[in-house]
């Protein structure tokens, strides 16, 4: 608790408006070449992204101040930016957040016309999930498609033959049936894991199980007979104790002491385990998300977006551009483990000859991002996850949760 | 005329910073609080509209609200007492000697104080880790299984009042220990002459002449668990399932995780009505300083 009040977040944030406007004017004077653009980058570190444009910064002669923006600092940096009208150039926007960075109005449109001379950012090189329409808000496209994330299943090759299992498991109902066989290793032991706070997993088990969330009129719609197959389906989980409820878990930890060996995730979780425990080396794999009538994963990721009120948009397209290259995808991928989205850059050997990438790219052929509602994690996300947390974790009645969650989320539509 | 204006100059720049940062900011969000901004209002001044009352209305009916006023409910009654209690115990303590092992010792209260909450909230974070934890470990020493500090609905609240309560009284220490400093010798010795022991001359003497010390503590500290925020908003985000999210953090949430910024305005006013409230009772309930 700290004396210095927060008296509360919006007459702050309103301060700052007000103080805002009366600085308003500095911003974007000089215009000259000179100075350089500046780009958000998501993370902790900003030293990876650094090292990628270097070679761009030689080439081009344009300088490039890359800011890291940490997860959990997101929401405030961007609305103070709004706010203030003092933005980056060039920012990395989660696909969660597009519609609510896209709904501000902030970033400037980047349809055919603008990209005509920019030959890397034609929609037709990324891949098709998150390409030109698919992540166009409201019919106009803001932003161009940057790194992608999928999830798989990871596994203890190790655990899972000790315990008889041979194979990865290939559905949901087989996962479900090793993740009791494992969680009877005794006390303190779990099959599977389920992040409490991940709200695309129910949905991608409402994907695999043949089901959608949005219906024929871009309404978010949960109450169909699927979701409640992908609700048994999570709820089991946990009923058949075969996940750890305390919402402190660690993933990584948790994966590489053995007591969940087994869980979904993005290909970060790979080189987490490879820092955290590199002894593991050939006791774990990936394979692709188990399926049910489908084997449908998440598609995540980022893209990029230009500040609407740059005045460096030709820079910033053209770093874009360069973002765009192959090769650049490429060796974000080596410096980072952050999965490309340029297709060509996904089919290359160098990718596809290392068996982790190669089930990557399998799994995001067959991956789809989650609708493009005004506030996935804030508001239709949150709703998902409380209503499921309930059930398991305080025994709250199914149907009554789950009718308000059909509830909070009846007056949302993609449009 | 020149003495006349004196007080007022000299008062002049707080008043300034006053109105800039304290009631200017509260106006906002007055004005604020009836209108439907959003994110996209903040980046176009012309798509905000006024609403009038219906951020409140819909506040009123808003479970997660009352479940925020609640939980700051019960941190407040577990915390406020813990912290003033606490802080008088350990500076009565630490005032019955100078020399140079209590004042190191008085630094070392004042630590947790001064410390960064992020550095706190990652080291308790670890302590009450359900998996590798040094609490439970020590628990399982004794043979008691694992307690989920942070992932109980129940026991969150205890977890973060702990930690809150190690981090608050460290400020609160040194003005008893201010105060104690300034309780007149006199009295003390006045007190011993007529026999009485150390305990009795701390209640009936040292302690009754603490009462505007403690008055302040009290006032600041409800003040200041009123606006709990930063455990909650570090350790667990308001989780599991909202039973450690405090009006603050729900503030918080709404206005910059969710860019609703009239309904957390409105929801900042009600939680400024209710700390005027409960300062204006305080303030009237204490009866005037006794002069000794």
């Amino acid at each position: 608790m700290k004396r210095s009040h927060l008296v509360a977040a919006a007459p702050l944030a309103l301060a700052t408006l007000v103080l805002a406007g009366c600085s308003g004017g500095s911003a974007g004077a000089g215009g000259g070449a000179a100075e350089p653009l500046t780009v958000w980058v998501m993370g902790d570190s900003s030293a990876n992204f650094e090292e990628l444009v270097a070679p761009f910064t030689e080439e081009s002669d344009i300088a490039v101040e890359v800011v890291a923006i940490p997860w959990d600092a997101i929401d405030q940096k961007f609305t103070t930016a709004v706010a203030s009208g003092n933005g980056p150039d060039v920012v990395q926007i989660g696909i969660s957040k597009l519609r609510t960075f896209a709904d501000s109005g902030a970033l400037a449109t980047l349809d055919e016309s603008t990209l005509a001379d920019y030959p890397n950012l034609a929609s037709d090189n990324f891949i098709s999930g998150v390409a030109g329409d698919a992540t166009a808000i409201g019919g106009d496209v803001v932003s161009v498609p940057w790194v992608s994330d999928t999830r798989v299943l990871y596994y203890r090759t190790d655990i899972l033959e000790e315990n008889g299992i041979t194979e990865p498991p290939a559905t949901w109902d087989d996962l479900r049936t090793a993740a009791q066989t494992l969680a009877e290793r005794g006390d303190g032991k779990y099959g599977y894991y389920i992040p409490q706070w991940d709200s695309s997993l129910p949905v991608v088990m409402t994907w695999d199980l043949g089901g959608e969330i949005v219906d024929g009129d871009g309404m978010i719609d949960f109450d169909t007979p699927e979701f409640r197959e992908a609700v048994d389906l999570y709820t089991g989980f946990y009923a058949d104790g075969s996940v750890p409820t305390n919402s402190d878990f660690d993933q990584t930890q948790g994966f590489t002491s053995g007591i969940t060996p087994m869980l979904v995730s993005g290909p970060y979780l790979a080189s987490a385990i490879e820092g955290a425990a590199p002894e593991l080396e050939g006791k774990w794999g990936v394979a692709p998300i188990p399926s049910g009538a489908d084997n449908i994963s998440l598609l995540a990721g980022s893209n990029l977006g230009v500040w609407g009120s740059t005045d460096q948009k030709d820079d910033a397209l053209e770093l874009l551009n360069y973002l765009a290259d192959p090769a650049t995808q490429l060796t974000w991928y080596d410096l980072d483990s952050q999965l490309p989205t340029v297709t060509a850059a996904l089919a290359d050997a160098s990718l596809t000859d290392d068996p982790l990438a190669e089930v990557y790219a399998a799994q995001l052929e067959n991956s789809r991002i989650l609708p493009l509602v005004p506030n996935w994690d804030g508001e239709t996300g949150k709703a998902l996850l409380d209503a499921l947390n309930a059930i398991v974790l305080t025994g709250a009645d199914p149907e009554t949760a789950l009718q308000g969650l059909y509830d909070a989320t009846a007056e949302t539509s993609v449009d | 005329m020149r003495t006349r204006s004196a007080p007022y100059l000299l008062i002049a720049p707080a008043m300034l910073l006053l109105i800039a940062f304290g009631v200017l900011p509260i106006m906002v969000a007055v004005v604020v609080s009836l209108t439907d901004m959003n994110l996209a209002g903040l980046g176009d001044w012309s798509r905000i509209e006024f609403i009038g009352v219906a951020n409140y209305t819909q506040l009123f009916a808003d479970p997660a609200f009352w479940q925020a006023l609640w939980n700051t409910g019960i941190f407040a009654i577990l915390g406020v007492p813990a912290v003033v209690v606490l802080s008088l115990i350990v500076a009565l303590l630490l005032n019955r000697s100078q020399n140079r092992f209590f004042r190191a010792l008085r630094s070392f209260y004042f630590l947790p104080a001064i410390t960064a909450i992020v550095a706190i909230s990652l080291v308790w974070g670890y302590l009450y880790n359900t998996q590798f934890g040094l609490f439970n470990y020590l628990l399982s020493l004794i043979g008691i299984p694992p307690v989920q500090w942070l992932s109980d609905p129940v026991m969150v609240k205890f977890s973060l009042v702990l930690v809150a309560v190690w981090r608050g009284t460290g400020l609160n220490i040194i003005i008893f220990l201010a105060a104690l400093q300034s309780v007149p010798k006199e009295y003390l010795e006045a007190a011993s002459l007529d026999g009485a022991g150390s305990m009795r001359t701390t209640v009936s003497v040292v302690i009754p002449l603490l009462r505007f010390a403690i008055f302040f503590v009290t006032i600041t500290t409800i003040i200041a668990w009123l606006q709990f925020f930063d455990e909650p908003f570090v350790l667990t985000k308001g989780g599991p399932l909202g039973a450690s999210t405090s009006v603050s953090l729900f503030l918080y949430q709404t206005g910059f995780s969710s860019s609703q910024f009239g309904y957390a305005a409105a929801g900042s006013v009600v939680l400024f009505v209710i700390i005027a409230v409960v300062t204006v009772i305080q303030l009237r309930g204490r009866k005037a300083d006794v002069d000794y």
